[in-house]
């Protein structure tokens, strides 16, 4: 609640700072209060302390329940945040008009993230879902001259608010057949309902399946991931970025902790052929989709898509309890951080090249060893490339899935990791085989701390990779 | 006439509540997908929440629990929210295309 | 239970809707055709003009409007569909005690914050 309760204050308190023309200070102050937050939610993880406990908390009527669950997925969110804000300094810099604006937004959406993995009623889910994605639409824009950026805001708005309008008839369908918004009260409900019931319980499987459309988008799995290429290239990189992290591991974590207290037990042969469905679609659309594209926004784009397929193997794999909770945390914190390394490198590399297919990073080894190598890390751990965090993430996944016997998934999934492989290695080429091209040579300028921090999310990707007992305990 | 709201939304049979509710959020769904001004779509997505709107607050008569009604609340609220953004976004774009027609925002191919 | 039909309707139930229907429509035909029958009818060229006084339009109405009156509008939608949450505090207002009170101060403390945020940043100034 404290993290919170810190992240809508300093929100707050940041657009007011934005009048003083102090625009030095505001990235500094946000880094702080991120830091704070971290520190606060990571030092009151307790980790032994029962896993999750769904209807403890006292917030609200038990709406919000800040048990392990949601404070690890808050940390790993926080965290991610905290290591992508330093590569915005080009915005502080320009002196951009509305610099305090796009960090109150940043950190509004944070809280919305942070309600997402901490609800416990419908309501506040709901809530969270808008935070987030309300503040995503008007970051998705913040670049207001450049058509591509326009066009990628009103894309993902008018999609994102017609899923919204889904999740919502969704919930209202499931509120009609339970009587409660409540999580554990409507997993009693369902349960309550006898199988052969003609009218409540085709009423709850059309809910729940709305409600899967909503989260697909949300996520962008297949078949609902269309938006998801177009949006991430027009965007702004540093809020591709935090697109591609921060939302996926939030609606991934609050839709687990739906299907699993609510929708547990047998109502899983309902939702499981479904879900798998979707999980086969996206990691094939995924997969081949990134291997025809030229453009590194984009081809990072479809490789977030066939990320949310891995991810959705913990959901289908959600009887194993802690096995697969542990696989999501695992499996997000090593992809969010390599994926803040690989579109940290694109945005320094914009900011002077002003371009970001593979050609415009030609020849970047020569100029800047540690920007190659930093993406090359990054690449390689997407890939899930032993040593590198993504290897254990991946590894986890598939062993919570191959334990409640989805023997086919995993080796689908191995094979479509075997293809992630190959584009991945595309950019590792441009950077290394492929001279500069004229006149773009030179060294692309990196600030002394962004060095630091970009050493730190190497280091993170193979501390990760090679000790991945370092976050063990936490589930 | 000493009725009650809720003994008043239960004259009427529960499935009529969600044929209705449903019949518009049909019609919501179908102007989304194929008209192609954004501010029409935009309405047709309004259409939507109202359709969400109706659904639970009938079931919250129904079942009488207050809390369906607190939801709609919660709802138009944050549809508000949304407009704001959404027409935000509209009238940027308008400045910049002199339109509003999505066919014209091809720049980035689907 | 839930879905289970609470009243059984016929057809018949629906007669008192036709006949307001009929008689709307009669009506409208009636007053159509005795005010075109009754009244006096004279023709001339000032007559027919769509405007027969005040002065002459000028332009087309659907000029661009300042969007500045986009923004006033929308910053009245906000804080005028906050108000949808004071109605079940105030009707609870007895039972939810001094925490409710103080809840909502905060409330509009938060409402206030972003009032102020707007005046500061000149948006309802109407001059510039």
């Amino acid at each position: 609640m404290l993290s919170i309760i810190l992240l809508s204050v300093s929100g707050l308190a940041n657009l007011f700072l934005g009048f003083n023309r102090s625009n030095r200070l505001i990235l500094p102050f946000v880094l702080l209060v991120l830091a704070a937050v971290l520190g606060v939610t990571v030092s009151g993880i307790d980790t032994h302390g029962a896993l999750a406990v769904w209807n403890q908390s006292p917030y609200f009527t038990g709406m919000l329940t800040f048990d392990r669950y949601a404070q690890v997925f808050t940390g790993v969110m926080v965290l991610t945040t905290l290591l992508l804000l330093p590569f915005s300094q080009k915005y502080v810099r320009d002196g951009n008009a509305n610099l305090a604006e796009y960090y109150s937004i940043l950190l509004f959406s944070l809280v919305g993230g942070i309600m997402m993995v901490s609800y416990n009623n419908l309501l506040i889910f709901f809530l969270g879902v808008e935070t987030l994605s309300i503040a995503m639409y008007v970051l998705a824009g913040s670049d207001k001259s450049n058509l591509r950026s326009n066009e990628a805001a009103l894309k993902y708005f008018l999609m994102g608010s017609f899923t919204t309008g889904i999740l919502l008839f969704g919930i209202a369908l499931l509120y009609g057949a339970t009587g409660t918004f409540d999580l554990a009260q409507m997993g009693n409900a369902v349960r309550a309902i006898p199988a052969a019931d003609a009218g409540l319980r085709p009423m709850m499987h059309i809910g729940l399946l709305l409600m899967l459309i909503g989260v697909g988008f949300k996520i962008s799995a297949a078949p609902f991931h269309f938006w998801t290429p177009d949006v991430y290239e027009g965007t702004p990189t540093l809020f591709t970025g935090y697109m591609s992290t921060v939302v996926k591991t939030a609606g991934v974590a609050g839709f687990f902790k739906l299907l699993f207290v609510a929708f547990g037990g047998e109502t899983i042969e309902f939702w499981l052929p479904t879900l798998t469905a979707m999980l086969v679609l996206t990691l094939f659309i995924g997969n081949v989709g990134a291997v025809a594209q030229t453009n590194a926004k984009r081809m990072l784009a479809y490789s977030s898509i066939s990320h949310a397929g891995y991810l959705l193997l913990a959901l289908v794999a959600l009887q194993s309890g802690r096995l697969s909770v542990n696989a999501i945390f695992f499996y997000s914190l090593a992809y969010s951080v390599a994926t803040v390394a690989a579109f940290a490198v694109l945005k320094l590399v914009h900011d002077q090249r002003e371009r970001d297919d593979y050609d415009g990073l030609n020849g970047l080894a020569r100029t800047n060893p540690l920007l190659a190598f930093v993406m090359t890390v990054a690449m390689l751990s997407l890939a899930g490339i032993p040593l590198t965090g993504g290897f254990f993430g991946k590894f986890y996944l598939f062993s919570a899935a191959a334990q409640e016997g989805h023997i086919g998934l995993v080796i689908f999934a191995v094979v479509m990791s075997a293809v992630g492989i190959f584009y991945y290695l595309r950019p590792i080429m441009a950077m290394y085989m492929k001279p500069a091209a004229e006149g773009s040579d030179a060294p692309v300028f990196v600030g002394g701390f962004q060095s630091a921090v970009l050493v730190l999310l190497v280091a993170l990707t193979v501390l990760l990779g090679v000790w991945p007992g370092v976050v063990e305990g936490m589930f | 006439m000493d009725q009650t709201i809720p003994e008043v939304i239960r004259t009427i049979p529960l499935q009529y509540y969600v044929f209705f509710a449903t019949a518009l959020f049909a019609i919501g769904v179908l102007g989304v997908l194929t008209r192609r001004n954004a501010i029409i779509i935009f309405m047709c997505v309004e259409l939507m929440l109202n359709a969400v709107n109706i659904l639970l607050a009938a079931f919250s008569a129904y079942r009488a629990d207050p809390n369906g009604q607190v939801f709609v609340f919660f709802i138009m609220a944050v549809a508000a929210a949304e407009v704001a953004v959404g027409l935000g976004i509209i009238v940027m774009i308008y400045r910049n295309v002199q339109n509003t027609d999505v066919n014209l925002l091809d720049r980035l191919k689907w | 239970m839930l879905l289970a039909t609470t009243a059984t309707y016929q057809p018949a139930d629906y007669l008192p809707i036709l006949i307001q229907l009929g008689l709307a429509l009669a009506f409208v035909a009636f007053s159509m055709v005795v005010s075109h029958l009754v009244g006096p009818k004279r023709h001339s060229k000032v007559k027919d003009s769509s405007f027969e006084c005040g002065i002459e339009s000028v332009g087309n109405a659907r000029t661009p409007i300042s969007v500045k009156y986009f923004l006033t509008a929308i910053l009245f939608v906000l804080f005028d569909v906050e108000v949808i949450f004071m109605y079940p505090w105030a009707v609870n207002f007895r039972e939810l005690g001094t925490t409710g009170f103080v809840e909502m101060l905060l409330f509009m403390g938060l409402l206030l914050a972003g009032f102020y945020y707007i005046i500061k940043k000149g948006i309802l100034k109407w001059q510039n």
